[in-house]
């Protein structure tokens, strides 16, 4: 097949789904030799999401070659459409201290456990700026996805990795996380042969529950993907176990039938890059085997940094990826209609009611129940229990959650990893 | 004020109406999603910048609803008590004079 050129829209992009998974006992055998070092939140969470096939064609972070195609051309340097340059950063002095040269394999370790072993291909450096400009339009620090950036560190290490100890998801996550394949085994199971994805990091209020149905008879799918984003967060955001659990609750309170609704999760730190983060969400939902993907307005956007509908346009300025936009305008509330109405549609938009994402936490915050039109009971119900159970009294990331949330996964000691599998 | 430029929502939940029974401002309560109470507080493009210097965690919807979210829960407590003791909804600047004045 040629690179850049449509798959069937099934496959994984790239054509082959990614896993680099190491049989721990093999593992063990060979990390006492290897030299250590300790990865941050970030690239522990893209080191799990490259080697279960998430980011498929990726084998590894990347080196200079594909950097460079996919902040110039977004494309890897296969020609394969990528839009988020993936890299593991080290300083100058670290690979000194590590005496790490290309051709070496290096041990990557996380909470204190083996995580991944890393085959150094090339150490490189790349001019920061010049990517930020590319991937997200601007050179401004204010900009979350920049500031990701500016804060990488001088030099960046490409190469194939291979994860050698598989994380252990903690409640509540451990129902909601499933890998490439084992999503693809759940559609086949449940017969769903067009699933359209819906990207998230809110808890879901009824602008998103439509925006969900109005996406499903869109793409005449047979069921929705919901799958929300697990990584960094920042002060104010919704906690993650709300985010998972008021979407499970849509269905289990019905609002969605059990055979045409799923939750699962994708570990990534949200970049905020607005289209090309479209097209990286596309990839990844492709990945999990769906066939349509949801972009609704100022899709992953910051601020005033991208036009509201830059992230639909998009998708007819690149090559077929297999995966079909399903793109959608506003939901709101109409009083003349009596109920929720869509932009395409309703003929009051002078009297429209517009509930944001924020304008709803803004309703949660002074501590009041919204209207069962806007925001479902139950939703709301198993929200204030996370706050309890999880968010130390409040829905909404704090400092303290911060500090002291629990944690997504934990890796465990190796030789406990190998008993495990025994197990398994 | 006419046509301030942004407005901060001030949610109205059973115990707040109730407060704001026999003041003008009841009659300032409007109705929104299907039955939910609220209150438009008028704030200038000045206002807008000094209060979102003083809570970095809120944000301006520039885009689509002109609102200040996100105030922390005390900061609209103290906005809400500012408007039923005042019996007026002008009262931006003297929330941002308590607010200003505070470490």
């Amino acid at each position: 097949m040629q690179a850049g050129s449509v798959d069937n829209t099934l496959s994984p992009h790239g054509g082959k789904l990614v896993e680099r998974l190491a049989d721990p006992a093999v593992a063990r055998e060979r990390l006492g030799r290897l030299t250590a070092i300790p990865v941050k939140d970030q690239t522990a969470r893209e080191c799990i999401s490259i080697a279960y096939g998430f980011f498929s064609p990726l084998e590894g972070f990347m080196g200079r070659a594909d950097v460079d195609a996919v902040v110039h051309r977004m494309q890897l340097a296969n020609g394969y459409v990528w839009s988020i340059p993936i890299v593991f950063d080290l300083s100058e002095q670290e690979i000194a201290e590590y005496g790490i040269r290309a051709g070496d394999t290096v041990l990557l370790t996380y909470q204190g456990q083996p995580l991944a072993t890393l085959d150094v291909e090339e150490i490189f450096d790349y001019d920061k700026e010049e990517m930020a400009r590319h991937v997200y339009g601007t050179t401004e620090e204010k900009h979350p996805g920049v500031r990701r950036t500016y804060a990488y560190k001088d030099r960046f290490l490409g190469g194939r990795i291979t994860l050698v100890n598989e994380p252990v998801f903690n409640p509540p996550y451990d129902r909601f996380w499933l890998t490439p394949r084992e999503t693809r085994q759940r559609f086949e199971a449940n017969g769903w042969k067009r699933v359209v994805a819906h990207q998230t990091r809110n808890v879901p209020h009824s602008g998103h529950e439509w925006l969900m149905k109005g996406a499903w008879f869109n793409a005449e799918a047979d069921a929705i993907l919901v799958n929300p984003v697990v990584g960094e967060k920042r002060v104010g955001d919704y906690i993650d176990e709300a985010i998972l659990l008021g979407h499970d609750m849509l269905r289990q309170a019905g609002y969605f039938r059990e055979d045409v609704h799923t939750v699962t999760m994708l570990l990534w730190d949200m970049r905020y890059a607005g289209p090309r983060e479209a097209v990286f969400h596309a990839i990844v939902r492709k990945n999990l085997g769906c066939t349509h993907h949801m972009f609704g307005r100022d899709h992953a956007g910051v601020g005033t940094y991208y036009d509201t509908f830059a992230a639909h346009r998009i998708f007819s300025e690149i090559p077929d990826l297999g995966i079909k936009p399903v793109l959608t305008l506003e939901w709101w509330y109409c009083p003349e209609c009596a109920g929720i109405a869509y932009e395409g549609l309703c003929g009051h938009k002078d009297k429209r009611q517009a509930f944001s994402g924020s304008v709803i936490r803004s309703i949660l915050l002074d501590g009041v129940k919204p209207p069962r039109m806007i925001f479902r009971p139950e939703v709301f119900d198993v929200v204030m229990r996370c706050a309890d159970e999880y968010g130390f009294g409040t829905p909404f990331v704090t400092e303290e959650y911060l500090r002291n949330r629990r944690p997504v996964f934990t890796l465990r000691p190796l030789d406990a990893a190998e008993r495990r599998q025994a197990v398994g | 004020m006419a046509d301030p430029a942004y407005r901060i929502n001030v949610w109205i939940n059973e115990e707040r109406f109730a407060r704001l029974q026999n003041s003008p401002v009841a009659d300032m309560v409007r109705e929104v999603f299907a039955g939910l109470k609220v209150i438009e507080v008028p704030v200038s493009e000045e206002q807008k910048d000094r209060i979102l210097k003083r809570f970095p965690s809120a944000k301006c919807d520039t885009a689509t609803t002109r609102t200040i979210e996100l105030l922390p829960r005390a900061a609209k407590d103290l906005l809400f008590n500012l408007v039923a003791e005042n019996r007026s909804v002008e009262v931006v600047d003297r929330f941002l004079e308590t607010v200003e004045a505070q470490p």
